[in-house]
């Protein structure tokens, strides 16, 4: 009989919690939020080629925080969940929330039964229509789907961004407004982001069919003001 | 459908065909020619602004089985892609095109060179035509945003992918198009020359074939002209077809049905 010790289920949880808990706060965060035309999601990210934010189907955007390859590989079944959905039915049949249940199941599978938790925590952002509301799902490490009302944090330092972020953005406003409160309350009082080190994606109707578009560095400056 | 969840030796990377394959979601093979409506005539030239695309609007299945078939779609923005024979196989086809292109821009977050996509058609037309040959045909053009041009590619039953420097045509409609086109094509030919030479292209197709339709003026149906410059792709508005097809109708009325020895 080898070392095998008892543990107690809640101490198991609590381990692999933390462990996931800590691997998400070594990263920057995000912010997701919807104004008075669209969705905007702003990520502090360095690198201007591995992206946090990205483009799923014709109204969905997906955007992760934590380790690059565990959210990059849900990112591109995302993808292929839509395309290959819309391709068998129809396009306006891909749906935010049955992708959002999809990748919560998988997490939650991943947290109980897994060698180790995903440590990440990822967005799923619908633009609404009238066939479907805008949404934002927020999918945490162990599974737990919530659907954030009017925007979502994700990464480590939550909470503190949150609190700063609803004293700037009291009301629905426009996308420059939204995304000057975003970027302050991911900066917080005591320093600046620069241009360069953001990652702004967008889903706005702008006449076609797909509508999730990244800005660039000059029109986050612009926006910026 | 579950979450389509790969690890990295099994991957099928950011082709849409491969993926396809690899969760059974893959177009059956048939050999639908016997039985289903037949799509005909489009040409697509180069000009000097890029690339001009013109076809008919009509499926024949022994009778005329539609009047109004698009044929010509933008695969995405800077991208034709027309096709002819099966209608059902064509549209299909189209709806992969489109897809793949959309599905390898989405996943690597850059978008296939237009050989890339002229290259990635090959082996779809191989499998569409493996039980009859020439169940579907399509035609590529496009801009070539990376060189700055405007580039056309046709294809050969068995998957081949040729460049053609200055006009290609397919459809059942070809044979009187080409000659139309073989006549009236220079390098130097501007945008709305090259407009024009193929409505007439067209129009002598709709003349001579009997799967191919003309300008319908009863029904206001008329062939669709599309241009692919810097610009992107772009569909001539019907009021400018219309018009185009009714000044070459009445030329060829007062010089009764006779081109009159000039391309008109």
């Amino acid at each position: 009989m080898s070392n095998m010790y008892y543990v107690a289920p809640e101490q198991v949880m609590k381990d692999k919690a933390e462990f996931a808990q800590k691997g998400i706060a070594r990263g920057r965060s995000i912010i997701g939020a919807i104004y008075e035309t669209g969705v905007v999601m702003v990520a502090e990210n360095p690198s201007a080629s591995l992206y946090k934010v990205s483009e799923v189907y014709d109204r969905l955007a997906f955007a992760g925080v934590g380790k690059y390859n565990e959210f990059d590989r849900l990112r591109e079944a995302g993808i292929r969940w839509a395309d290959g959905t819309g391709f068998t039915y129809s396009r306006e049949d891909v749906d935010a929330r049955a992708l959002a249940n999809y990748y919560a199941q998988y997490i939650g599978d991943v947290f109980t039964e897994g060698q180790k938790p995903l440590e990440i925590e990822i967005l799923v952002a619908q633009l609404g229509n009238k066939l479907r509301p805008t949404k934002l799902y927020r999918i945490q490490y162990e599974g737990t789907i919530i659907d954030e009302a009017a925007f979502a944090v994700l990464g480590g330092d939550a909470e503190s961004i949150k609190a700063r972020f609803t004293q700037l953005a009291t009301e629905p406003a426009g996308l420059a407004a939204t995304l000057r409160s975003a970027v302050d309350a991911l900066s917080g009082p005591d320093r600046s982001i620069l241009t360069a080190d953001l990652e702004v994606g967008i889903l706005e109707d702008r006449g076609h069919r797909r509508t999730f578009k990244r800005l660039s560095d000059e029109e986050v400056n612009a926006l910026r003001g | 459908m579950g979450l389509p969840l790969f690890n990295a030796t099994s991957d099928p990377g950011p082709s849409f065909l491969s993926y396809a394959d690899s969760v059974g979601l893959t177009l059956s093979q048939s050999n639908p020619s016997d039985l289903s409506a037949h799509a005909t005539t489009v040409v697509a030239l180069r000009c000097r602004d890029g690339v001009v695309m013109v076809g008919d609007r009509q499926a024949t299945h022994g009778y005329i089985a539609s009047r109004d078939v698009r044929k010509i779609e933008a695969a995405d923005h800077f991208t034709g892609i027309a096709i002819s024979g099966s209608a059902a196989r064509g549209l299909e086809f189209i709806r992969i095109a489109q897809l793949s292109f959309e599905h390898y821009e989405k996943m690597s977050d850059a978008s296939l060179s237009l050989e890339g996509k002229a290259n990635y058609l090959s082996p779809l037309i191989q499998r569409n035509n493996l039980t009859m040959p020439l169940v579907v045909l399509p035609l590529l053009a496009g801009w070539d945003t990376s060189h700055g041009i405007g580039r056309v590619f046709e294809y050969d039953g068995a998957g081949g992918c040729y460049e053609r420097q200055d006009f290609t045509t397919i459809g059942s409609g070809s044979p009187f198009a080409e000659s139309t086109l073989r006549l009236g094509f220079r390098p130097d030919l501007t945008l709305d020359e090259a407009l024009e030479l193929a409505a007439l292209a067209i129009y002598e197709a709709g003349d001579n074939d009997p799967s191919t339709g003309g300008p319908d003026f009863v029904r206001n149906l008329f062939p669709m002209m599309v241009t692919i410059t810097a610009q992107g792709f772009q569909e001539l508005p019907q009021e400018y077809v219309a018009n185009t097809y009714r000044s070459i109708v009445e030329r060829r009325t007062q010089s009764g049905g006779a081109a009159g020895g000039t391309l008109r």
